[in-house]
């Protein structure tokens, strides 16, 4: 059996002396959907942050692609986000003024990597998530259309474990079912795993697991 | 780095005009501050140019109170130099030698052909010893002149530059005459006539004779033509036998510069003016710095207030997008890489600001220059312009504005991106 993606164990997160992640266990392996559910303001997206190497401040064992992320330097952290995985945010963080390409070139030119070849993968994912490539600043597009420039930005460096929190929060049901629609046949292309923070029926529906987080520790329920 | 410019670019997409007041202050504050300098600059050195003196660093110039202007404001009444004076300040223990200067009290003119044409003016001569003259004349000229050495030789004449410079800028360009520079006129033969001028004559025929400029200085009175003291004491004591014999200056020389300072305390307590190579620098000092560091210290001021106000912008404009800075956080930016980036776009932006500021500041002080030396002649034949450029002064202040924006910036950024990105990312 291959090695997991995400290993984590025991993981605990505190909040002053509130107990947000109490020796929570996870796993992810090569190209799993796992959703995450639970009631609002149980942590979930402070968990999501743990797991994406956003927060190091946690005890526990995390192991990211083979690193332990709680021993990792910050440059270490920043390359694992930057290489293994891709994030969607719950409100897209868009940089309005720009079009939907460049925000999908922005982490790319930021980063300083060549940005040759990125345009090419940043039209190439575009397309394919049925965007127009012109000069529109996303201020204009709908809610839909930006979700969809989000997970494009997401997916264009090829990541090996997408982060989704709360992808569709806000969008109407035919939007949440094009988007996973459209995620769902990327990954089968690429291989990707997902961890997504849902609470749609119909999304959890198509994950491998759905965990749920409460009082601090992930219960697993078979979908 | 790769990239930097496409980031600065990306990340400013639609947020330029939020930069355009404290760039514009930058811009206008380095502008001023060019320009304080570079005419405070041109400013000093005319000023240096009518106030400098080759006063020796020993010697003292001792001269009654007041504006002296030669014969016409002779040196009768308020305190005069004479003999008992003269004693009393050799016999101070510092005073190395006295030589003193007197004014002829007889009027007199000068006539010569200057480019052509003729030329008349009166004339005050005032008599000075071998002291002062220059010994770069000396070597050339016998400096000892009487009545009697008129038939065979001229008499030796030694030229005020800045009568030079009131004459070309006041005198020749308003008769259509030809300007003058001191190394033109050296050699230059004249006539003067001595008893008589267009506004008064005495009783004893005039004398004339030939005359020789022989070299120009700074240090003689400004409206009187320095010949041979010999000369004056004849003349005077020719046409006005029974006058009270005074001196018009007296060039005391100290044994060491050190004892200067006593000098000129004793020359003043009794009532005389006594000017020294530290004084008459001292007075252009004081007069361009007072002035020079006021507008300098005003153009820094706003320079100062317009480094902070552009890296306030800068920072308050990405506090506002924390979120975004977190974005680009989780999407894997090195946080240093994020600081390199916005202390680069401070560096540039305030380089463009302050080096235009500086070009039209220069600009500026150039066209200002040039409409003075339009509209006042007398500039114009004491500097070439008004505007100076110390181009190595000018690139340390860049240097050190654009090294302070710079620094200050990268300070602050760091603290910004120092927040978790989970906390960037809730903003």
């Amino acid at each position: 059996m291959s090695k997991p993606l995400i290993d984590a164990q025991s993981i605990n997160k505190t909040f002053d002396r509130l107990k947000v992640l109490d020796g929570t266990n996870f796993t992810l392996s090569e190209g799993e959907f796992v959703a995450i559910t639970g009631k609002s303001g149980v942590g979930k997206s402070t968990l999501l942050g743990v797991l994406g190497a956003l927060d190091p401040a946690f005890t526990g064992k995390l192991i990211l692609n083979g690193v332990n992320a709680a021993e990792a330097t910050s440059v270490q952290l920043a390359e694992l986000r930057r290489e293994f995985m891709g994030f969607i945010f719950q409100d897209f963080h868009l940089l309005p003024n720009l079009s939907a390409f460049d925000n999908v070139l922005l982490p790319a030119v930021f980063c300083g990597t060549d940005t040759k070849s990125v345009r090419n993968d940043a039209a190439a994912i575009i397309s394919r998530l049925g965007l127009r490539n012109d000069n529109t600043p996303t201020r204009f597009l709908s809610r839909g259309e930006r979700q969809r420039v989000a997970s494009a930005r997401a997916l264009v460096n090829n990541p090996r474990v997408l982060m989704a929190d709360e992808p569709t929060a806000s969008l109407d049901e035919e939007s949440e079912e094009n988007l996973f629609d459209l995620l769902d046949s990327i990954r089968k292309e690429k291989g990707f795993a997902i961890i997504a923070v849902l609470h749609s029926k119909k999304i959890l529906s198509r994950a491998d697991r759905i965990l749920t987080l409460r009082e601090g520790i992930l219960h697993e329920k078979h979908a | 780095m790769k990239n930097t410019r496409k980031a600065i670019s990306l990340w400013n997409r639609g947020h330029w005009k939020d930069y355009v007041f404290s760039q514009g202050m930058l811009l206008i504050a380095s502008l001023l501050l060019v320009f304080f300098i570079s005419i405070g600059l041109g400013v000093g050195n005319i000023l240096q140019r009518f106030l400098s003196s080759d006063l020796p660093e020993e010697q003292v110039r001792v001269t009654p109170l007041g504006v002296q202007a030669g014969f016409f404001q002779t040196e009768r009444g308020g305190m005069e130099i004479t003999a008992d004076i003269m004693d009393s300040l050799a016999a101070l223990p510092q005073v190395d030698r006295i030589d003193p200067q007197v004014y002829a009290h007889v009027p007199a003119y000068l006539r010569g052909l200057l480019g052509g044409r003729n030329y008349y003016t009166d004339i005050t001569l005032e008599g000075v010893s071998h002291a002062f003259v220059p010994d770069s004349v000396l070597e050339h000229i016998d400096w000892n002149y009487t009545l009697s050495d008129s038939a065979t030789k001229p008499l030796p004449i030694i030229l005020s530059e800045n009568l030079l410079i009131l004459y070309n800028a006041g005198f020749a360009e308003s008769n259509g005459l030809m300007g003058l520079t001191p190394e033109g006129v050296i050699g230059l033969e004249v006539q003067v006539n001595v008893g008589s001028s267009s506004i008064a004559s005495l009783q004893a025929p005039p004398i004339n004779l030939r005359a020789e400029i022989v070299g120009t200085s700074r240090n003689t009175a400004l409206f009187a033509l320095a010949v041979p003291i010999e000369f004056v004491e004849e003349i005077n004591a020719i046409y006005l036998p029974d006058d009270r014999h005074t001196y018009s200056a007296l060039m005391v020389t100290a044994h060491k510069a050190e004892d200067v300072p006593e000098i000129v305390r004793y020359a003043e307590e009794m009532g005389l003016s006594a000017e020294t190579r530290r004084g008459i620098a001292q007075k252009a000092e004081i007069l361009v710095g007072v002035v020079t560091a006021a507008l300098g210290a005003l153009a820094a001021a706003i320079l100062f207030s317009s480094v902070a106000s552009a890296i306030h912008t800068l920072v308050a404009d990405l506090k506002n997008r924390s979120y975004a800075l977190g974005v680009l956080v989780a999407l894997g930016t090195k946080r240093e890489r994020l600081v390199y980036i916005f202390a680069f776009q401070i560096f540039f932006m305030s380089l463009i600001s302050t080096v235009s500021g500086g070009l039209l500041g220069c600009g500026l002080s150039y066209l200002v220059s040039t409409t003075l030396l339009n509209l006042l002649p007398v500039l114009k034949m004491a500097v070439s312009s008004l505007a100076v450029y110390p181009v190595g002064w000018l690139s340390t202040g860049l240097g050190l504005v654009l090294s302070v924006s710079t620094v200050s910036a990268w300070f602050f950024f760091r603290k910004i991106l120092a927040t978790p990105v989970t906390e960037l990312l809730r903003r």
